[in-house]
């Protein structure tokens, strides 16, 4: 195949070849910067707009209230990675505020018929689009907001950039393999274009902004 | 994809014809012309990120070669394995050996119109591979055994009623008309593939050459759900979706999702870069990247090249009158709309699809809401005119033009016949419009009356107009 590349790129460069300015040169300067925001508020904002429900303030308030909108989807199991303490926190800490029990992302993967709640905490935040930023940098899995039915990310403050760039800067210079923008839950449109959420990936998702 | 897109006026004639489509062509097409144009309201940097993405894309055709080369680089030094297919016959046997090699029997694909190209699923079941569609529409179409009618909606051509007919003959499911429990229905039963297939297959939105990412846009997560569970990745993706660097990605990531469906962005946005790395619990072993030229760089070479801009928006076909009139199978092949028009006869030579050029009004709609800025009305007329040098327009039609031509360059000739005209038609038609003419003018009047020529031309109720005013 190494054949075939050779004449592609020869193709290409044929194709290319005389267009003067070397590569970048014509390329425009950095994206202007957006007017200076609030980044919380305006996640806030993006977030809610993209069908996402956020939760802040106190942590015993924001805790029960997270344990009555996972008992009105029916949850009865909740998952987080093995190695994150703030999920596993907040997981437990929901227990007494349900029909809650605690199992695992492989368990869930194989088959586990109840209703699911995945905890995992966001690498990142985007005030910008309201977009969870995710990756498997680390080894880290990305199970509780791939299979999960409903989405649970813990969102530190200081997490909180304003625009994209920020968010994929700190991953240019070694990208993982999985780098995700999760915002709002699963939606298709597909069906006589009427928006319908949980098409393959959760049906809700949460955001409880702490700090 | 068979090609069928010489027979655009006949296929025209039967999707008008079609009342089922016309329902759903004017659901759909005004719903995202009114969510695209709000998104666009709503965001005052939208024609700095246009003028942005169009010189960065412009950039990439002009260095095409340098940037694909980076992308290739980087892409292998993560673990990723590149193929490069020259056109459809190579790509599908180099898909079917990374089948049978791998040993994969189930597939889980998310849309990809690159693969619709080069029939990618037929090839992959060549190989003894069952291929599932992901996507819910690309999923209810496959079901009914038919291709997709529009880039970002496949199905819009089919009923709630139609899907739960096709639900209940294949899934063995209760008839429903509840939209929610259908796509429930398909969550259920593709959550199972996803679960056990050896392999996934993607398009990808764009290649970013300074990290080897490829990049999917997708609302419904099965984009990211075929990259993360499956052992085996293959991506297929046309090597014109280079974009020099990841700092690129957040404007066209603002462009298109507002341009296709007027979210401000998509649900999902996955960057896969590489292979899945020592340690990570989740990802393919195997990551392969087919790189699909098809076409591409003869385009490259000559005066279309911009339309190597496009980024699968559809927002060209949510505008255009005649998309709005005949839907996306009209067209004969894979790409439908304006883009569809001036990409096709390009991909696979004018003589096979030189009727596509002449499936438009050239309002311009196409061109204003293009969020790369590709000259597509200009593209449409220059196709015309390279389909005339090349011998692919009927005597009679050059005659006529040629006629026009020589009437309209003359005011006195037709002003004069537009007296005569405007004298013999209040005559013969008492000012109901003009139907039922003999051959060829036949072509015109079949399916719509000519209006009546006005008693009196344009420019003399002008000329009294203004007088008036004086």
């Amino acid at each position: 195949m190494v054949n075939e590349r050779e004449s592609l790129f020869r193709r290409l460069s044929a194709a290319c070849g005389g267009h003067g300015a070397p590569p970048g040169e014509r390329l425009p300067a950095e994206a202007p910067v957006a007017p200076e925001v609030d980044p919380l508020a305006l996640f806030a904002k993006t977030f809610a707009a993209a069908d996402g429900v956020l939760l802040r303030g106190p942590v015993e308030k924001a805790v029960s209230d997270l344990g009555e909108l996972l008992r009105a989807e029916g949850v009865t199991a909740l998952f987080f990675p093995e190695d994150d303490a703030a999920a596993r926190e907040i997981a437990e800490a929901l227990v007494p505020f349900g029909p809650f029990s605690l199992t695992t992302g492989a368990e869930v993967r194989d088959g586990s018929a109840a209703v699911t709640a995945g905890f995992r905490t966001a690498e990142a935040a985007i005030a910008e689009t309201g977009t969870i930023v995710e990756t498997s940098a680390g080894g880290r899995t990305l199970l509780p907001g791939l299979i999960s039915d409903v989405h649970v990310s813990i969102v530190p403050a200081a997490s909180v950039v304003a625009r994209m760039e920020e968010a994929l800067a700190a991953f240019t210079a070694d990208p993982p393999r999985n780098l995700s923008f999760l915002s709002g839950p699963s939606r298709t449109g597909d069906i006589e274009q009427t928006l319908t959420i949980g098409a393959h990936g959760p049906r809700k998702a949460i955001a409880l902004l702490l700090g | 994809m068979e090609l069928n897109a010489n027979a655009f006026g006949r296929n025209a004639r039967k999707a008008l014809l079609d009342k089922t489509l016309q329902g759903a062509l004017e659901r759909t097409t005004g719903r995202f012309q009114a969510h695209r144009d709000a998104a666009v309201a709503a965001f005052p940097e939208f024609e700095a990120a246009r003028e942005r993405a169009s010189r960065i894309k412009l950039d990439v055709l002009d260095h095409l070669d340098t940037y694909l080369a980076r992308f290739i680089e980087e892409a292998e030094k993560r673990g990723a394995i590149v193929h490069v297919a020259r056109d459809a016959a190579q790509a599908r046997e180099i898909a079917a050996r990374i089948a049978r090699d791998e040993g994969v029997t189930l597939a889980v694909k998310s849309k990809s119109m690159a693969s619709e190209e080069i029939s990618l699923n037929e090839a992959l079941q060549g190989a003894g591979v069952t291929v599932v569609e992901s996507d819910l529409g690309e999923y209810i179409i496959q079901l009914a055994g038919e291709t997709p009618s529009h880039i970002i909606a496949p199905a819009v051509h089919k009923t709630r009623e139609q899907i739960s007919r096709l639900f209940e003959r294949h899934l063995g499911e209760p008839p429903t008309d509840s939209i929610p429990e259908l796509v429930g229905m398909a969550r259920k039963h593709l959550r199972a593939k996803f679960l056990s297939a050896g392999m996934g297959v993607s398009g990808g939105n764009f290649l970013v050459a300074d990290t080897g990412s490829v990049v999917l846009v997708t609302n419904e997560g099965n984009g990211r759900m075929g990259t993360i569970l499956p052992r085996v990745h293959l991506a297929v993706v046309g090597i014109e979706k280079v974009i020099p660097r990841m700092a690129d990605l957040p404007t066209f990531l603002r462009l298109l999702p507002r341009s296709a469906s007027g979210q401000a962005i998509s649900s999902y946005v996955s960057v896969v870069t590489g292979t899945r790395r020592a340690g990570d619990p989740e990802g393919p072993d195997r990551t392969h990247i087919l790189l699909l030229d098809c076409g591409r760089s003869a385009i490259l070479e000559g005066k279309y090249r911009e339309i190597l801009k496009c980024v699968r928006c559809a927002a060209c076909l949510n505008v255009c009158p005649v998309y709005q009139s005949v839907g996306g199978h009209a067209y004969g092949w894979v790409y439908s709309g304006p883009i569809g028009a001036v990409l096709t006869p390009l991909l696979v030579g004018l003589p096979e699809a030189s009727a596509l050029p002449d499936a438009s009004t050239l309002c311009g709609a196409c061109a204003d809401v293009c969020p790369v800025k590709i000259p597509l009305p200009d593209f449409l007329l220059e196709l015309r005119s390279d389909a005339r040098d090349q011998g692919l327009k009927t005597p009679g039609e050059i005659a006529a033009m040629k006629g026009y031509a020589g009437v309209m360059k003359r005011a006195g000739l037709l002003e004069a016949i537009e007296r005569i005209g405007g004298v013999l038609g209040q005559l013969f038609t008492k000012g109901k419009g003009i139907g039922g003419l003999p051959y060829p003018l036949s072509g015109w009047t079949e399916r719509r009356d000519f209006p009546v020529p006005a008693s009196l031309p344009f420019r003399k109720q002008w000329k009294i107009k203004r007088g008036a005013r004086d």
